[in-house]
C-alpha cells in the first residue's frame, strides 16, 4: 500500500457457513463484472484485452457495464486528477458489495511518469481514494498483463488459483 | 498570397509593426505585433480575408506576458502569427471571441492559466482546472488567483429552467469515450443547449515540457493521443528539428511515413468500432480490433510497444526495419484491402446505419473559418485541407495521393471521409515501400544535449484528427521555455455544442461519436 494509503478493516462474520462461502466465493470470482470506466490510454488496453484476440470472456469478466450499479469490479484504467477524484469515490460508493478494485498501469499506482514536483492536478496513485486489491504495473500494461490481475484477483477471492503458474524459463 | 496579405495589412492599418519572416526558420510567413488598439482592426481583417484560426497562446516572459494568435488559410499556406504583449501586474486584452468562436475556449483557457482577462468575454470561467487552484499554473512566478476572480472562475453552476432539465453526460459515460462531460440542457428529448466541462484528465504536458530536457519529453506525445501516438510523437521531433536545423537522412523519412500511416490505420479502425458501439452496434467493433491488432503486431516489432510508441529521436528513429516488416506490411495492406470489402457490406450499406447518421450534424460552410476545426471534420465539408499536402513534412511530398472529401459534411460525410482515407493510407503506404531508400537512419552528429538557437517556431502534422501543431519558445537552454501545443479534438469539440444545438440526444451522441475525440488530447 502506498504512503498515507486507504486501509479498510473487515471484521470475520460471527457465524460462519464454510461450505457455501466457498461455493458463494467461487461463484463471485468467475463471474466479475467490470465497469466501462475507461480514463485514459490503459482504457485502450482494457477494451483490447475485452476483444476477440486476449478475450476477457474465457474467465467470466466480460460483460461490461457501463452503469456502476450492475458491476462489482472497478478497474482503474489511466490517471486519476483531482477534478476527477471526487467522481471516482462516487462511482465507488454507487457499487454494490462485495466489490473490488484493480488500479491498472503506472498512473493508478502512483502517478506514474506525471508525478513531478510542482505537479498541481494529480492524485498520486488510486490508493489514496479507494481501496485496491491488485495493482498492474506498466504504461499502458500488455492485456496478458490485465488477465494476469485478473487471475490475482480471482486468487483473492476463492484463496487458490484457476491456472498453475506458468514455469519461469528464463 | 504572402506578399498580397502583407501589402493589406501594411496599407490598411496604420503605424503597424509587421515583418516578413524565414519560413523554413519559424514555421510562419508574417509576424505582426498588435497593440491593445488596433487587434482587433488586424483580426478583423483576417477574417475579412477568411483566415481561420489556428492557434491561440500566451508566454510568459516575466516583464511582460505575449499572446499570440496563429492564423492559417485553407486555400494556400500562409501562416500568421500576431502577438500583442500585455503588462504582467494588470494583464488585460481585447476579446476576438465575437469574430472567432473558437477563441472563446482559448480565452479562457489563457484565462485560468495565465490570469489575462478579456474584455467582452460573456463566459470566463473554468474550463480545464478544478476549484481549488489558487494560483496560475503556467505563469513563471507563482501568481495568487485574487478572490474576486475565484468567484468569477467558480461560477458555472447549471440551474434549472422551467420545463427543461440537466442531463449530466459523462465523465463516466460509454460514449464519451473517454472523460469528457458534457452538461446538456434539455426539453423533452431534444437539446436546448450543450456546455463541455474539460480538464478531467489534465495531466500538465505544457508544465512538463518546461521542467524536461527535449529528449526527456520524448515519451509524453505519446500519452496525450494514444491511437495516434506515432503522428504526436513525430510532431514533437520535427519540430524540434525544424528549431535546431538538423537534417533527416531520406530512409528516416519514408520509414516515417510508413509507420504512420499504419498507426492512423489503426486511429481509424478504433475509431470505426467506437462510433458503431456508440450507435448500438456492437460487432464492428470486434471485427476492428481483429484488424488493429495485426497492425500493432507489425508496428511492436519495430518500435517495442503496443500502444505509445516513442518511435522517433530528434535527427532519425529509434532502430531501423527489417526485411520482416516489409514483407508483413505487404501482407497486411492486402489483407486489409479484402476486409473493406466487408465493412462495406457490415456497416455502410446498413439501413440502420444510414437512418442514424445521413443528414446528422450537418456543419455549415459558415463555420470553417470561425472554428478552425481540421482533419476529417473539415474535410467531410468539402475543402481538400490536409497538412500532409498543404505543409508537407516527412517524405510526403515525394508520394503522390489524393485527398478525400466530403459533400455536405454530416455524419455520414465523416464516417466516408475516414473510410476512404484509410484506403488511401494503404496506398501510401504500398508506394513509400516501394520507393524506401537504403542508407542510415539517423543523422550525423546531433548532440546529447538539444540547445537550439533562440527564437520561436510552430510547426504542424496531420496527425488522425486533424492539425496537431506545436509552439515552442525557445531560450537557448535545454529545456523549452514554452511548449504549446495546439491538439485538433479541441477545436472539433467546439463545434459539438453548435451541432447538438436542437437534434435529439440520440442526434447528439452520434454526432459525438463522429467527431472522433480523445480526452486526453484535448486536456493536455
Amino acid at each position: 500500500m502506498g504512503k498515507g494509503g486507504f486501509h479498510l478493516e473487515t471484521k470475520d462474520p460471527i457465524i460462519k457457513f464454510a461450505v457455501l462461502d466457498k461455493i458463494l466465493n467461487l461463484a463471485k470470482a468467475n463471474s466479475l463484472w467490470p465497469m466501462t470506466f475507461g480514463l485514459a490510454c490503459c482504457a485502450i488496453e482494457m477494451m483490447s484485452t475485452a476483444m476477440a484476440r486476449f478475450d476477457i470472456d474465457r474467465f467470466g469478466a466480460g460483460i461490461f457495464r457501463a452503469t456502476p450499479r450492475q458491476s462489482d469490479l472497478m478497474i482503474v484504467s489511466g490517471t486519476v486528477t483531482k477534478k476527477m477524484a471526487p467522481i471516482l469515490v462516487t462511482l465507488y460508493e454507487q457499487m454494490p458489495g462485495p466489490k473490488w478494485v484493480i488500479a491498472m498501469g503506472n498512473c493508478a499506482i502512483s502517478g506514474g511518469p506525471f508525478a513531478f514536483e510542482g505537479q498541481y492536478n494529480l492524485v498520486e496513485g488510486v490508493d489514496l481514494l479507494v481501496p485496491v486489491d491488485v495493482y498492474v504495473p506498466g504504461c499502458p500494461p500488455r492485456p496478458e498483463g490485465l488477465l494476469e490481475g485478473l487471475m490475482k484477483l480471482e486468487e483473492k477471492i476463492t484463496g487458490s488459483r484457476r491456472f498453475p503458474t506458468p514455469e519461469q524459463k528464463w | 498570397m504572402v506578399k498580397t496579405i502583407f501589402e493589406d495589412i501594411k496599407n490598411s492599418i496604420k503605424g503597424i509593426e509587421i515583418n516578413e519572416v524565414s519560413y523554413a526558420e519559424r514555421g510562419y510567413h508574417l509576424a505582426v505585433e498588435a497593440t491593445k488598439g488596433n487587434l482587433l482592426n488586424i483580426i478583423g481583417l483576417l477574417d475579412k480575408k477568411r483566415f481561420y484560426i489556428a492557434d491561440m497562446c500566451c508566454v510568459d516572459y516575466v516583464e511582460y506576458l505575449e499572446i499570440v494568435y496563429l492564423f492559417n488559410n485553407h486555400s494556400s499556406l500562409c501562416r500568421i502569427k500576431v502577438s500583442l504583449k500585455v503588462d504582467p501586474e494588470r494583464p488585460v486584452a481585447p476579446t476576438i471571441s465575437h469574430i472567432y468562436t473558437m477563441a472563446h475556449w482559448y480565452e479562457r483557457e489563457i484565462y485560468e492559466f495565465f490570469g489575462v482577462y478579456f474584455e467582452g468575454h460573456d463566459k470566463l470561467i473554468y474550463l480545464f482546472l478544478h476549484d481549488g487552484i489558487d494560483f496560475y499554473p503556467l505563469r513563471k512566478q507563482r501568481v495568487p488567483v485574487s478572490a474576486e476572480d475565484m468567484k468569477l472562475l467558480n461560477s458555472f453552476k447549471p440551474r434549472e429552467e422551467e420545463d427543461t432539465f440537466f442531463v449530466n453526460l459523462g465523465p463516466q459515460h460509454p460514449s464519451t469515450h473517454g472523460v469528457l462531460r458534457v452538461v446538456i440542457k434539455m426539453d423533452g428529448e431534444y437539446v436546448v443547449s450543450a456546455e463541455p466541462v474539460l480538464g478531467y484528465l489534465h495531466r500538465m504536458h505544457e508544465k512538463m515540457a518546461e521542467n524536461r530536457t527535449y529528449q526527456q519529453f520524448l515519451p509524453n506525445p505519446a500519452r496525450m493521443d494514444y491511437p495516434g501516438a506515432l503522428l504526436f510523437n513525430l510532431a514533437h521531433v520535427a519540430a524540434v528539428e525544424k528549431l535546431c536545423g538538423i537534417e533527416v537522412p531520406e530512409r528516416a523519412q519514408y520509414i516515417r511515413t510508413i509507420t504512420c500511416e499504419l498507426n492512423r490505420v489503426a486511429s481509424h479502425l478504433l475509431w470505426i468500432g467506437a462510433f458503431l458501439a456508440d450507435l448500438g452496434g456492437l460487432t464492428p467493433f470486434l471485427y476492428a480490433f481483429d484488424d488493429r491488432e495485426n497492425i500493432l503486431d507489425i508496428l511492436e516489432a519495430v518500435t517495442g510497444s503496443r500502444l505509445t510508441y516513442c518511435y522517433f529521436r530528434f535527427g532519425g528513429l529509434y532502430n531501423d526495419v527489417d526485411d520482416n516488416f516489409v514483407s508483413e506490411t505487404k501482407k497486411f495492406v492486402k489483407r486489409m484491402r479484402e476486409r473493406f470489402i466487408m465493412y462495406e457490406k457490415l456497416i455502410t450499406k446498413n439501413v440502420i446505419f444510414i437512418n442514424r447518421v445521413k443528414g446528422i450534424g450537418t456543419i455549415k460552410q459558415d463555420m470553417v473559418p470561425k472554428y478552425g476545426f481540421s482533419g476529417p471534420t473539415i474535410r467531410s465539408t468539402g475543402i481538400p485541407f490536409d497538412m500532409r499536402t498543404h505543409e508537407p513534412y516527412a517524405a510526403y511530398d515525394k508520394i503522390d495521393f489524393e485527398i478525400p472529401t466530403g459533400t455536405v459534411g454530416d455524419n455520414m460525410d465523416r464516417y466516408t471521409v475516414r473510410l476512404s482515407e484509410m484506403a488511401i493510407c494503404l496506398d501510401i503506404i504500398e508506394k513509400a515501400i516501394a520507393k524506401l531508400p537504403s542508407g542510415p537512419i539517423n543523422a550525423d552528429k546531433v548532440p546529447k544535449k538539444l540547445k537550439p538557437p533562440k527564437g520561436d517556431i510552430y510547426h504542424a502534422v496531420e496527425s488522425t484528427r486533424g492539425e496537431t501543431g506545436v509552439y515552442i519558445v525557445s531560450d537557448e537552454s535545454d529545456k523549452p521555455y514554452r511548449m504549446r501545443w495546439r491538439v485538433p479534438s479541441f477545436s472539433n469539440l467546439m463545434t459539438f455544442p453548435a451541432l447538438a444545438k436542437g437534434s435529439l440526444l440520440a442526434d447528439a451522441i452520434a454526432t459525438m461519436g463522429s467527431f472522433d475525440l480523445v480526452i486526453p488530447e484535448i486536456d493536455r
